[in-house]
C-alpha cells in the first residue's frame, strides 16, 4: 500500500502543490503504477515461495499441458490436436473446444524468449502469467478509472485492483487459467469502449473490437460483453442520448468484433445462433432503426417527427424482440444454455444439471465472501457508485450498468466475483478519491471557518454509506476544519492499511495453497509436505503400459492426463453428461456390475481419492454423493439416492450406513485393507467413525499401489482369467473321455477331422495324476 | 574461421578414430614361456555386480625377458563386462590393449604392457580387477511382496587365461548364509557367506568349468538405463552439473499386488525393493536441486560431510522389481577447483560420470561439455574409450552465435570409471567484456530510442492544445 499513498497528493486536478507540471504528475503515475504492479507480482507469489514453481488446482493442469504440446508442435498443429488421452474411447479434439487465448500468449512469450535466447522453461512462464497479467491489470483499470472519473482515482482503482483478494484469487502464481489474462482483456475492452463513445472515433472503435477478440480468444465470459456494452447502448438509447458518437462506436465494434468472435473455432457460428448473443444484434438492428429514423427527423425537424420518432423506436424494438423469438421457436436460434439459464434461475441446476451445481464454485455467494474478498472496498464502492449516477454522462451510464449487473452475478455464483471485483476498485477508488479531495483541498484555498456539522455529515457519509447514501451530499465547495480533515485522513489511512493488511493475510492464507501439495504443520512448527498425489501420478506415468486408461471421477482427469500422461475416461471439461454418468454408476454399483462397466470401457487401473487416513476432507467418499446424483440421472433405474443414506436419511459410512453403501465399488476401493490410520486401527478421520464394512476382499481389481499417507489408491482392474477361478480338485480337473466315446452310436462317429492328431490313450490323465 | 576450425577439430578426432581402431585390430599370440604358478580369485556377488579380483603370480619360464602378457575372457562373459585394470605389485595401473589371437575368436583378448619386463625364471605378482553388470539373474524371475530376491551367479570356477595355471584357488562371497544351491567340486567349503573352492593344481589354458551359486541377494538391483550429464562451463566462476537420470529396479519382478498395508506395518515387508539411496557429490557442490518433470521431489536429504555432501534421496514411490523412475539432479561447484588456465588456455579436468549410488551401473552415459560462447582449439582426452558424437551448439542467455557442446557417450559403465577427463581450449579473455557490453549497448539504445521519442513530435495533427492532459 506505500503506493496508494504515493499516489494521494496528485489525485484531483488541483494545481500548484507541487507546481504540478505534466511531467512531474506523469513521474508519479508511472511511479505508483510501477509500485502496484510490483506489490500485485510481489502478493501472488506465496505459493512459490512456500512450495515450489509448479501449477496448480485442476484446470491450470489442462492449460499447460495443451500449451505445452502448442509449444512442441507448433500453433496449427495445436488447433488441429485429437487428444486421444481424453475421454477414452471419445477422444477430445482440442483445438475446436477450447478457448486458446490462454495457450497463444504464453506460447507467443516463449518464442519470443526463446529467440531472444532466454532459455525459460514454459512450466515457469505458465507459472507466472497470471501474476504479471495482474500488474497490466492495473493499468488497465487506471486507464478506465481516469476515463470515468479522474487520475488519482484511476490510480486508487490501480492500487486496489492490484492486490485485491477476489482478484488473486484466480491470479496467484501458478492458478494458470482463463480468468488471469480474461480481467485484464475484460478491463482494456471497456476502456476502448469508453473511449470510442467518447470520441465518437472509429480507430477506436476498432481497438475495441480487436481487445474484445482478444477476450473471446481468453475466456468464455466474453459473454458479459457481449451483453454489457448493447445493455449500455440500449440504456442511452432509453435515456434519449443517442448521438453520432453512439451510432458510429457501437456499429463499428459490433460488426468488426462479430466477424472477429467467429474466428475463434470453439465459439464459431454461435455469435449469431445463440441466445446469449441476441441481445448484441437486437440492439444493433434497433440503433440502425433509430439512426434511419433521426436521419429522416433531420430532414424535415419539425415537431411531429417527434411521436413518430419515439413510436417508430418502440414498433423497430418490438419487432427485433419478436423476430428474436419468433427464430428461437423455429430453432434456428438456439435457446439459453443450461449453465446460462442457471444464472436467472439459482435453483435450476440442482433439479436439471447437478455436474453444474457439484462443483464449489458454482454455489450462491455468502455474504461473509463479499466482505472476505472485498474488504473495505465493498462498504464503499457505492459511495462511488452514487457519484457517478449523481454526475451522470455516456460513461457513468456505464459503469453503474456495470456495477448493478456485476452484483447480481456474484450473488449468484461464488466463481463470478471475479467479475464484480474490477468494477468495484473503480468505483471504490473514485470514492477514496474524492474523499480525498475534500479534505486535502483546502491547503491552497484560504481558511475560513469550518463547519462541524458539515464535516461531521460527510465523514459519517464515507464511512457507514450503506445507510445514508439517499442523503444529498454535502456541496463540494464546502470547507472542512483543520481538526476534521486530518482526522479523516488518518482514519481512511487505517481502514487503507487494514485493507492492505487483509489482502495480503487472504491472499497468503486462503488461496496461495496448489492444492496438489498438501503441508502439514507440526506442533512446533516444522513443516512437513504430503507429496501423496504428484506420487500417485508420478507411479502411474512410469509404471503403467503407455496406453493404460485409467477410471477415476472427472475432478482428477486433468491431473491424470498432465502430470500421470495416461489416458483418462473423463475429466474436468465434462462436456458429456452419459459419459460420467457411467462413471459415477461404476463407482455407485457393486464389484461385479462395476467390473461389467469397467471392461465395457476398457479400463485398467481405477483411481480413488482417499482422506481417511490424514483427514484430507475433499476425497471421493465426500463428493461420493454427487457421483450417485449424476448416475441416477441417467440410469434411474440402477441407482437410486435413497439406497446411499440410512433409513433416518443420514450419509455415513460406519457399520449403520446403508447396505448399498457399504458394498459399492467406491466405498470398497478407499477401505480396501486399510487399517492404519489413527487408533482404534482403521479409524477413518475425515469422517470420524470406523467404516461398517472392513476385512473384506476384492475380486475383479487388486491393489497396485497407495501412496504413503493412502491420500491416492491405484487398483489395477484383474483380466478375465486372473479371478473367481473355481478352485478344482485334482480328481475333476481330468475329462472323462472314454465316456464321452461310449455315448456316440456308431453312425454319430463318421465325421471326419482334418489333421486328425493322433492321441495317446491315458497319457495326459496318468501325469495329472 | 569457425567453421574452419571445426573441421580441423572433426579431422583430427577423425585420425584419432582411425588410430584407435588401428590399434583394436592388433594381432598377438600366446608366448609358451609365460605360466602362473599361482591364481587367488576372489569373486564378490554380494550386490548387483560381479567384482573379481584376482591375484597372479606370473613366472617367465623362457629365455627371453617378456614384456607383456594376455589377460584373457571367456566368451560367454565378455557381453557383461564392464571394466578390467590390471595392477603391479606397486599399485600402479598398467596399459591394457585390446587385442585378438587368431584360433580363439569368441574370447576376449587384452595385452597387458608391464612397466619392467619380467626376466627369465623370475615372477611377478599382479592383481587384476574385473567388473562384470548383469550377470546375476534373478530366479524366480517374479516376487511377490513379501518374499526375497534369489539370484543366480553363472561364473567359471577357474581362472580364465592362456595360459597354464599350477595351482588356484577361488573363493565366492555373498554375504549372505542363505544359499540354495551351488556347484560341489571337491575340493570346497562352506563358511558364512563365502564358499571356498579349491586349490585346484595344473590346469590348462582356455578351462571353463560351470560354477553356479543360488542365493539370496536383497541388495539393490537398480540399473541407470539412461545418464545424461550436463556439464557447463562459466568463466565467471562456476561449473554448473545437471544430470538427467533414467533408473530401473532390474531384479525379479514384483508379482501380484503392492499393499501399502503390509508395507507400512512391517518392516520387513518389500525385502527386496528400494526405498532410498546414496549419491554422492564434490564436497563444493552448492544449490542442489532433485526433481523431474512433476516437479520438485519432496523426499530428499542432504548432509554437508567433509570431503563429499551426501545426498539421501528417495524416489517418489519405493522401487520395486520391474518399476521405473526418472529425476533430475543438479548442482553448481566453483569453477577454480576443476578449471585451469594460462593465459588463454584452458584445461578443464572433471569426472566423466560421476557417483549416483553405490555399486552402480549405467546402461547408457552420454556426457556433454558445454564451453564459453568463443571457445576454439578444443581438444578431449579420456582415460578410457569413449564413442564421440558430433559437436553441437547451445544458445543460452546472451549469446549470439552459441557455446560449443562436446558430446561423448559409453554404455555399460560401473564405479570403476569415475575417472578425470581432460579438456583443453583456447579462449581469448576479451571475450569475457562480451555480454556485460551486450547489456550495456541494449539499454543505451533503449534509452536513446526514448529520448529521441519524448523530444520530437511525431503526430501528423498538430494538437491544438498542447498542453492538455
Amino acid at each position: 500500500m506505500p503506493a496508494t499513498v504515493a499516489g494521494k497528493p496528485v489525485n484531483g486536478p488541483n494545481k500548484g502543490l507541487f507546481q504540478n507540471t505534466a511531467g512531474f504528475s506523469t513521474l508519479i503515475t508511472v511511479t505508483v503504477l510501477t509500485l502496484a504492479w510490483l506489490a500485485g507480482f510481489a502478493s501472488r507469489l506465496f505459493a512459490v515461495i512456500r512450495f515450489e514453481s509448479i501449477i496448480h488446482e485442476f484446470d491450470p493442469w489442462f492449460n499447460y499441458r495443451s500449451t505445452a504440446y502448442m509449444v512442441q508442435h507448433g500453433f496449427y498443429n495445436f488447433l488441429n490436436w485429437f487428444d486421444e488421452r481424453a475421454w477414452y474411447p471419445l477422444g477430445r479434439i482440442v483445438g475446436g473446444t477450447v478457448y486458446p487465448g490462454l495457450m497463444i500468449t504464453s506460447g507467443t512469450i516463449h518464442w519470443l524468449l526463446h529467440t531472444l535466447n532466454i532459455p525459460i522453461h514454459i512450466r515457469d512462464i505458465c507459472v507466472f502469467l497470471a501474476p504479471v497479467f495482474s500488474g497490466l491489470t492495473a493499468i488497465a483499470t487506471y486507464l478506465l478509472t481516469s476515463e470515468l472519473w479522474s487520475r488519482g482515482a484511476g490510480l486508487f482503482a490501480a492500487c486496489f485492483i492490484a492486490i485485491v483478494p477476489g482478484y488473486s484469487s484466480r491470479s496467484v502464481a501458478g492458478s494458470y487459467d482463463n480468468e488471469g489474462i480474461a480481467i485484464f482483456a475484460l478491463q482494456f475492452t471497456y476502456y476502448l469502449w469508453l473511449k470510442s463513445i467518447k470520441s465518437g472515433s472509429v480507430f477506436w472503435s476498432i481497438c475495441t473490437a480487436l481487445s474484445y477478440f482478444y477476450m473471446v480468444s481468453a475466456w468464455g465470459g466474453y459473454v458479459f460483453i457481449i451483453n454489457l456494452i448493447p445493455l449500455h447502448v440500449f440504456v442511452l438509447l432509453i435515456m434519449g442520448r443517442f448521438s453520432q458518437r453512439l451510432f458510429v462506436s457501437y456499429t463499428v465494434f459490433y460488426i468488426i468484433g462479430l466477424l472477429l468472435s467467429m474466428q475463434i473455432p470453439f465459439v464459431g457460428f454461435q455469435p449469431i445462433r445463440t441466445s446469449e448473443h441476441m441481445a448484441a444484434s437486437g440492439v444493433f438492428a434497433l440503433l440502425m432503426a433509430i439512426g434511419a429514423m433521426k436521419y429522416l427527423h433531420s430532414l424535415n425537424p419539425k415537431g411531429q417527427w417527434k411521436q413518430l420518432l419515439i413510436v417508430g423506436g418502440l414498433v423497430a424494438a418490438a419487432l427485433v424482440f419478436i423476430m428474436v423469438v419468433f427464430l428461437t421457436y423455429m430453432g434456428v436460434i438456439a435457446p439459453w444454455s443450461g449453465r446460462f439459464y442457471s444464472l436467472w434461475d439459482t435453483g435450476y441446476a440442482k433439479i436439471h444439471i447437478p455436474i453444474i451445481a457439484s462443483v464449489s464454485e458454482h454455489q450462491p455467494t455468502t455474504w461473509s465472501s463479499f466482505f472476505f474478498d472485498l474488504h473495505v472496498l465493498v462498504c464503499t464502492f457505492p459511495v462511488g457508485l452514487w457519484y457517478c449516477i449523481k454526475n451522470v454522462n455516456d460513461e457513468r451510464v456505464f459503469v453503474a450498468l456495470y456495477a448493478i449487473s456485476a452484483v447480481y452475478f456474484a450473488g449468484v455464483m461464488v466463481r463470478l466475483m471475479l467479475t464484480l471485483t474490477p468494477v468495484v476498485c473503480i468505483l471504490a477508488g473514485i470514492a477514496f478519491s474524492i474523499l480525498l479531495d475534500l479534505v486535502l483541498k483546502e491547503d491552497e484555498i484560504i481558511m475560513t471557518p469550518s463547519e462541524p456539522e458539515e464535516s461531521r455529515n460527510l465523514y459519517d457519509k464515507a464511512g457507514k454509506v450503506k445507510k445514508r447514501t439517499q442523503e444529498p451530499p454535502p456541496p463540494a465547495d464546502a470547507v472542512l476544519g483543520m481538526n476534521v480533515r486530518s482526522g479523516t485522513l488518518i482514519a481512511f489511512m487505517i481502514l487503507l492499511m487494514l485493507f492492505s493488511v487483509h489482502c495480503t493475510w487472504a491472499t497468503s492464507n486462503a488461496y496461495s495453497s496448489p492444492s496438489i501439495v498438501l503441508a502439514s504443520y507440526g506442533n512446533d512448527g516444522s513443516r512437513k509436505i504430503l507429496d501423496d498425489f504428484r506420487e500417485a501420478y508420478g507411479w502411474l506415468s512410469q509404471n503403467t503400459a503407455e496406453d493404460a486408461r485409467i477410471m477415476s471421477w472427472w475432478d482428477y482427469g486433468y491431473q491424470i492426463a498432465g502430470m500421470g500422461n495416461r489416458t483418462t475416461l473423463v475429466d474436468n471439461n465434462t462436456w458429456n453428461n452419459s459419459h460420467i454418468a457411467l462413471v459415477g454408476k461404476a463407482m455407485a454399483s457393486n464389484e461385479s456390475a462395476a467390473y461389467e462397466i469397467m471392461s465395457m470401457l476398457d479400463v485398467d487401473y481405477v483411481l480413488v481419492i482417499f482422506g481417511g487416513a490424514i483427514g484430507y476432507s475433499g476425497d471421493d467418499i465426500n463428493k461420493f454423493i454427487w457421483m450417485v446424483r449424476i448416475a441416477e440421472g441417467e440410469h434411474p433405474r440402477d441407482i437410486h439416492e435413497a439406497d446411499y443414506f440410512t433409513e433416518r436419511g443420514e450419509y455415513r459410512i460406519d457399520s449403520e450406513a446403508s447396505k448399498t453403501m457399504l458394498n459399492c465399488l467406491m466405498y470398497k476401493l478407499s477401505y480396501y485393507r486399510y487399517d492404519s490410520g489413527g487408533s482404534p486401527p482403521g479409524y477413518d478421520r475425515t469422517r470420524g467413525s470406523l467404516p461398517g464394512n472392513r476385512g473384506f476382499k476384492l475380486t475383479y481389481l487388486e491393489e497396485a499401489y497407495t501412496s504413503e499417507h493412502w491420500l491416492v489408491r491405484i487398483y489395477r482392474v484383474k483380466k478375465p482369467d486372473e479371478f473367481n477361478r473355481p478352485r478344482i480338485p485334482l480328481a475333476k480337473r481330468t475329462i472323462p473321455t472314454s465316456n464321452a466315446v461310449s455315448k456316440k452310436t456308431s453312425k454319430r462317429r463318421k465325421g471326419l477331422l482334418k489333421n486328425k492328431p493322433t492321441i495317446v490313450k491315458g497319457k495326459k490323465v496318468g501325469r495329472l495324476e | 574461421m569457425i567453421p574452419a576450425m571445426a573441421k580441423i577439430t572433426f579431422s583430427l578426432a577423425f585420425l584419432l578414430c582411425v588410430i584407435i581402431k588401428c590399434n583394436g585390430v592388433s594381432v598377438d599370440t600366446i608366448s609358451d614361456d609365460i605360466r602362473l604358478k599361482n591364481v587367488d580369485r576372489h569373486i564378490d556377488i554380494s550386490s548387483q555386480l560381479v567384482k573379481i579380483t584376482s591375484k597372479i603370480t606370473l613366472e617367465n619360464a623362457g629365455q627371453k625377458p617378456a614384456k607383456n602378457f594376455l589377460y584373457a575372457v571367456e566368451s560367454t562373459a565378455k557381453n557383461n563386462l564392464a571394466f578390467v585394470g590390471v595392477k603391479d605389485n606397486n599399485n600402479r595401473d598398467l596399459r591394457l590393449v585390446e587385442t585378438t589371437v587368431k584360433g580363439h575368436d569368441g574370447v576376449k583378448f587384452w595385452r597387458v604392457e608391464l612397466k619392467e619386463p619380467i626376466n627369465a625364471a623370475s615372477s611377478l605378482v599382479l592383481t587384476a580387477e574385473s567388473v562384470y553388470t548383469k550377470s546375476l539373474l534373478p530366479y524366480p524371475t517374479a516376487i511377490t511382496q513379501q518374499e526375497d530376491q534369489l539370484v543366480k551367479y553363472n561364473g567359471n570356477l577357474y581362472f580364465f587365461t592362456p595360459y597354464p595355471v599350477t595351482s588356484q584357488k577361488t573363493s565366492v562371497a555373498m554375504i549372505t548364509k542363505a544359499v540354495e544351491s551351488f556347484t560341489k567340486v571337491k575340493p570346497f567349503s562352506q563358511q558364512d557367506g563365502t564358499i571356498l573352492y579349491g586349490p585346484y593344481s595344473n590346469t590348462g589354458p582356455f578351462t571353463e568349468k560351470e560354477l553356479s551359486v543360488h542365493y539370496k541377494n536383497n541388495s539393490p538391483f537398480l540399473t541407470v538405463t539412461r545418464l545424461e550429464r550436463l556439464i557447463e562451463v562459466s568463466h565467471w566462476g562456476n561449473i554448473a552439473v545437471e544430470e538427467k537420470i533414467e533408473i530401473e529396479h532390474t531384479g525379479a519382478k514384483l508379482k501380484g499386488p503392492f499393499s501399502r498395508y503390509d508395507y507400512q506395518q512391517d518392516h520387513h515387508s518389500g525385502p527386496a525393493s528400494v526405498r532410498s539411496y546414496k549419491t554422492l557429490l564434490p564436497a563444493s557442490a552448492a544449490d542442489v536441486y532433485y526433481r523431474d518433470t512433476n516437479g520438485n521431489i519432496s523426499t530428499s536429504n542432504m548432509k554437508v560431510k567433509k570431503d563429499s555432501v551426501e545426498l539421501d534421496l528417495r524416489p517418489r514411490y519405493p522401487l520395486f522389481g520391474g518399476w521405473r523412475s526418472h529425476y533430475t539432479l543438479g548442482y553448481n561447484v566453483p569453477s577454480y577447483e576443476y578449471l585451469y588456465h594460462s593465459g588463454n588456455e584452458y584445461l578443464l579436468k572433471m569426472r566423466v560420470v560421476d557417483h549416483i549410488f553405490d555399486d552402480m551401473q549405467i546402461d547408457e552415459l552420454i556426457t556433454k561439455i558445454v564451453l564459453p560462447e568463443g571457445s576454439t582449439n578444443i581438444k578431449i582426452n579420456t582415460p578410457y574409450s569413449v564413442t564421440r558424437l558430433p559437436d553441437s551448439l547451445h544458445y543460452t542467455y546472451l549469446d549470439t552465435k552459441g557455446r560449443p557442446v562436446i558430446t561423448f557417450t559409453k554404455t555399460n559403465v560401473v564405479e570403476n570409471h569415475i575417472q578425470d577427463f581432460q579438456l583443453r581450449y583456447t579462449f581469448p579473455r576479451i571475450l569475457m567484456l562480451q555480454e556485460p557490453l551486450l547489456v550495456v549497448g541494449f539499454l543505451y539504445l533503449l534509452f536513446l530510442c526514448v529520448i529521441i521519442y519524448v523530444r520530437l513530435d511525431f503526430s501528423i495533427h498538430k494538437s491544438e492544445h498542447p498542453h492538455k492532459e
